[in-house]
């Protein structure tokens, strides 16, 4: 049915609401695409602590990769 | 959530994509990086209690002196479990507390070299799967290198060589291939620190692939660079820190390149392991390797957990900012120490699993049994766990046999084998044999083979002799419980438990199972009517049988019918004492006759017969039933030359008082006296020695083993020995194949003696009918012709008595020349009663006086015994 479509739907954004503010007030630094990949991930039974030491590397490494460009150009 | 199904890869690309900024191609090898640390990471370490996790997050905020953050966190957290959209609420709820961040910490600022490091290609890499196998071979860090630059008092080959010996794993070649840009500022001073860590990092265990399919090992760890003994929290400087270390080296061990130690390896331990065992579930591995799996499973687990707690332990650390190196922190001294009694037990697993290559069921066993004789407590009580775990299911597999008599082995690794194509009538012999290399080493050939009889006699009960006892009743069965520790306690114990076990099943089950066999289907009845009957045991049926039978089979062979002669056998029965044996015996007993060729007479095909079925027929096979039927014949013929002579001396009995009217066949009468004397005396002896020598010791010999038999193939064996005996004595072997043509061809010449007498009486009778009607009709009346013509008569009469006379003498002569050859082919046989019998028979040197080869043969031996009597 079109209106239980809709209502998943609008309970999904909602959940998805719910849990930037969460990120938000934990500053976890994740925007919302961000966010939303990784719950789909999480959904789908990745184990949250690889994942979260994953994207610490991610962010440092595109840190280090900004510095490294900074001192070169 | 409207979860579009994304694959999980594609996802993280985009994840990686999103959080570097960068687009797709040169995010490719953080996304490999990434791939890696999630696909070897699948299962969390902690617990899935979303309680717990929201209890931390409120902690953190607090901590963090934000109270009603804290407070609107709640909030949130309630509208979120209203909602009950997310299945994985408590993973997405530990991942954005991981991620947290602290406002008021300085951002970290981890060592620049990350950059040189991390965004070296991970060659080769580019394009594998997560669960790649083969490894890349640059990126070694070149330990000479580093060693020399500075370290001075470091290990040096030593190391490697010390540990390439102790340990049981091999220790690869270090490598020098591939020369790697070794960022310059990790190079640093002091050695202790760098010693230590690269012992440790040599430590790393080591292996050499357990399968085939990985690729082979030229395994080395990677030392770590050197570094300062630098405060554990955050530093500035361009050095790594010791903290970090330890992450990494805990990140080795779990088979995850850490940052600054990369494995070279191509298989790290424990993913070896974990790989093979997951492999091994594979079903070829059958039951017990399995078992063997679950064991390593087990072991791994344990690692894994230990892993986990010093993780978490470091993670603990690296949040309390304040702590500096304390007592309790996790250092590389703490980190060795630690590690070193699960690296021992991964190593001796490794070994193990090594050894144990290729192996199933009982040979996989008797691997690890073989793998225990080590002297090594730790090792052996290792090894004694794993081993309990593994012949666990070959003990229960060996429980259901022993007691219930089925086999469930569809992967073939018990040692028992059980041949499906073989029916019920051969189930004893051939149905049932042992693998003899699936015996595992701690279970003797003995036991195995009263563990085979066991189960053979139960499947026995129930097949062939219809018998469905419970086997509760058969064996006062105290069922042990059937898990690992009672595996275990039989294993400790095997000289005694384990073979009182054995040793009472086989008891009872045996007894069990003669009892049986004697009670129900008469075994030792049968055994005893064909001793009666087949071996001529029963005296005066076989005489009634034989007087009754003996018009018939003087008849061609070919005019008998059978039912003729059953009925001849049943008047036999009735009329003696045989019609009191048992109802079973008699149903079986009936007439064969054999395959008629021309020129038979009836004695030459005929032959009684005893029916067999059932469990009887074990014992009684087809062959043994062919044996017994030849030694009838034997019997029988012997039997048949007896009465002859009995015949023929009653014959010269009645006969002898005739003498005195025809004095001219004095001479001739004689003779036939002197010929039958000797031949009953060679007949008694024959049939002395069969009797008594050969059948009765025999029989003495089987019915005194069948009594004292243990089990079924006790009495199979002792009757197969009989009657190989007897044959054997009896002549009817391959050995002895001239004697028994030399014995025919005597029998034969008595019956053509009694043939040739027969003929010269009833010529008597009639000289003898004719002359008495002569005188009684008295000398009146007869005419001078008449008288001529007798005289005549009396003339042919008197010329026919020398030829009888000769023919007579003829028939002596060869008889003897017969029995001389006979006697000296007994006195070259190997077998000594067989000698006897030949002394027996020429007990007065009869034949030796003229037959000078008797004589030659015989020499010294035979003068001492004449001496000694």
């Amino acid at each position: 049915m079109a209106s239980a479509a809709n209502a998943n739907i609008n309970a999904a954004r909602e959940t998805m609401d719910v849990l930037l503010e969460i990120s938000r007030l934990l500053n976890t630094g994740l925007d919302m695409e961000s966010l939303s990949i990784c719950v789909r991930l999480c959904e789908q039974g990745i184990n949250p602590e690889a994942l979260s030491s994953v994207i610490k590397e991610l962010r440092k490494a595109s840190e280090s990769l900004k510095t490294s460009e900074n001192c070169t150009s | 959530m409207a979860l579009d199904q994304k694959s999980p890869n594609v996802l993280l690309q985009s994840l990686c994509c999103k959080v570097t900024g960068k687009s797709e191609a040169e995010v490719a090898h953080q996304f490999q990086y990434a791939v890696r640390v999630i696909g070897s990471n699948y299962a969390p370490t902690i617990e899935k209690d979303e309680i717990l996790v929201t209890d931390k997050i409120k902690k953190e905020l607090l901590r963090q002196r934000r109270v009603e953050d804290a407070a609107v966190f709640s909030e949130l957290h309630k509208k979120l479990q209203g909602q009950g959209v997310l299945k994985h609420r408590w993973s997405v709820l530990y991942l954005l507390l991981s991620l947290t961040e602290d406002p008021r910490k300085p951002p970290s600022s981890r060592v620049g070299p990350y950059s040189s490091l991390f965004a070296q290609p991970l060659p080769r890499d580019a394009h594998s799967t997560p669960f790649y196998c083969t490894r890349p071979q640059s990126l070694s860090l070149s330990y000479g290198d580093r060693l020399q630059s500075g370290l001075g008092s470091g290990p040096g080959p030593g190391l490697g060589s010390s540990l390439g010996t102790s340990g049981i794993s091999s220790l690869g070649v270090y490598s020098v291939n591939g020369p790697t840009p070794t960022p310059q500022s990790l190079l640093a001073g002091q050695p202790q620190s760098a010693s230590l860590a690269s012992r440790l990092a040599w430590a790393l265990p080591v292996n050499s692939a357990p399968s085939a399919a990985m690729a082979p090992p030229t395994a080395r760890p990677v030392p770590s660079p050197k570094l300062s003994r630098s405060r554990r929290d955050t530093d500035t400087t361009g050095e790594v820190s010791e903290a970090s270390l330890v992450r990494d080296i805990l990140y080795v061990f779990q088979g995850i390149d850490g940052r600054f130690i990369r494995i070279d390896s191509k298989v790290v331990l424990s993913k070896s392991l974990r790989d093979l065992s997951s492999r091994l579930l594979d079903r070829a591995f059958g039951l017990v390797g399995q078992s063997f799996c679950a064991a390593l499973h087990q072991e791994l687990k344990e690692y894994y957990r230990l892993l986990s707690v010093l993780h978490s332990q470091l993670q603990v650390e690296e949040e309390q900012i304040t702590t500096l190196s304390s007592d309790s922190s996790l250092t590389l001294r703490r980190l060795l120490v630690w590690m070193y009694e699960p690296r021992f037990r991964l190593r001796t697993l490794a070994a193990l699993v090594d050894f144990c290559q290729g192996r199933k069921g009982g040979e996989l066993a008797s691997a690890v049994h073989a793998y225990g004789k080590t002297g090594d407590p730790q090792m052996r009580a290792l090894i004694q766990h794993v081993l309990s775990l593994v012949s666990h299911p070959i003990l229960h597999c060996l429980n259901r046999w022993i007691y219930d008599g089925e086999l469930d082995d569809t992967y073939h690794e018990f040692f028992v084998a059980s041949d499906p194509n073989v029916k019920t009538d051969r189930l004893w012999h051939n149905k049932y044999s042992l693998r003899k290399s699936m015996i595992p080493s701690f279970i003797s050939m003995d036991q195995a083979r009263k563990v085979l009889l066991i189960g053979k006699s139960i499947n026995f009960l129930h097949q062939v002799c219809q018998d469905r006892t419970p086997p509760g009743k058969i064996t006062a069965v105290s069922k042990t419980a059937e898990d690992p520790k009672a595996a275990a306690e039989l294993l400790c114990d095997l000289e005694g438990a384990f073979q009182e076990k054995i040793d009472a099943a086989y008891l009872h089950t045996s007894k069990y199972l003669l009892d049986v066999l004697n009670r129900n289907y008469l075994l030792l009845e049968h055994l005893q009517a064909m001793r009666r009957y087949l071996l001529l045991g029963q005296g005066d049926f076989i005489r009634h049988l034989m007087d009754l039978l003996k018009p018939e089979l003087a008849r061609p062979a070919t005019t008998l019918y059978q039912h003729n002669l059953t009925g001849i056998l049943e008047t036999a029965v009735r009329a003696t004492n045989a019609q009191f044996d048992h109802a079973e015996i008699l149903k079986r007993l009936d007439v064969r006759l054999l395959e008629v060729s021309p020129g038979d007479t009836g004695w030459d095909v005929f032959s009684l017969d005893y029916h067999v079925d059932g469990p009887i027929a074990t014992v009684f096979t087809r062959e043994c039933m062919g044996h017994y039927l030849r030694v009838f014949h034997f019997l029988w013929r012997a039997k048949r030359m007896e009465y002859t002579l009995t015949d023929i001396w009653k014959g010269q009995m009645c006969n002898a008082k005739l003498l005195k009217t025809m004095p001219e066949l004095s001479g001739v009468l004689h003779q036939c006296h002197i010929l039958a004397s000797e031949m009953v005396h060679f007949i008694h002896q024959m049939q002395y020695y069969i009797t008594f020598e050969v059948l009765e010791c025999s029989w003495d010999e089987l019915w005194t083993k069948v009594q004292r038999a243990q089990d079924l193939d006790h009495i199979i064996a002792a009757h197969e020995t009989f009657l190989d005996s007897v044959i054997c004595r009896c002549l009817l072997d391959n050995n002895s194949r001239s004697l028994l043509h030399q014995l025919r061809s005597i029998f034969d010449q008595i019956i053509e003696f009694q043939s040739v007498q027969d003929s010269l009486y009833s010529l008597r009778l009639q000289e003898e009918e004719r002359r008495r009607k002569r005188e009684e009709e008295g000398e009146w009346g007869v005419t001078a012709e008449q008288e001529a013509e007798e005289k005549r008569r009396i003339q042919d009469f008197e010329k026919t008595v020398p030829k009888m006379s000769s023919q007579l003498r003829l028939l002596t002569h060869f008889y003897q020349s017969l029995v001389q050859q006979f006697l000296v082919l007994l006195m070259t046989s190997p077998d000594e009663s067989l000698r006897f019998l030949s002394f027996r028979l020429d007990f007065n040197e009869h034949y030796r006086a003229r037959e000078p080869r008797l004589r030659a043969s015989l020499g010294t031996s035979r003068g001492r015994r004449l001496s000694n009597i």
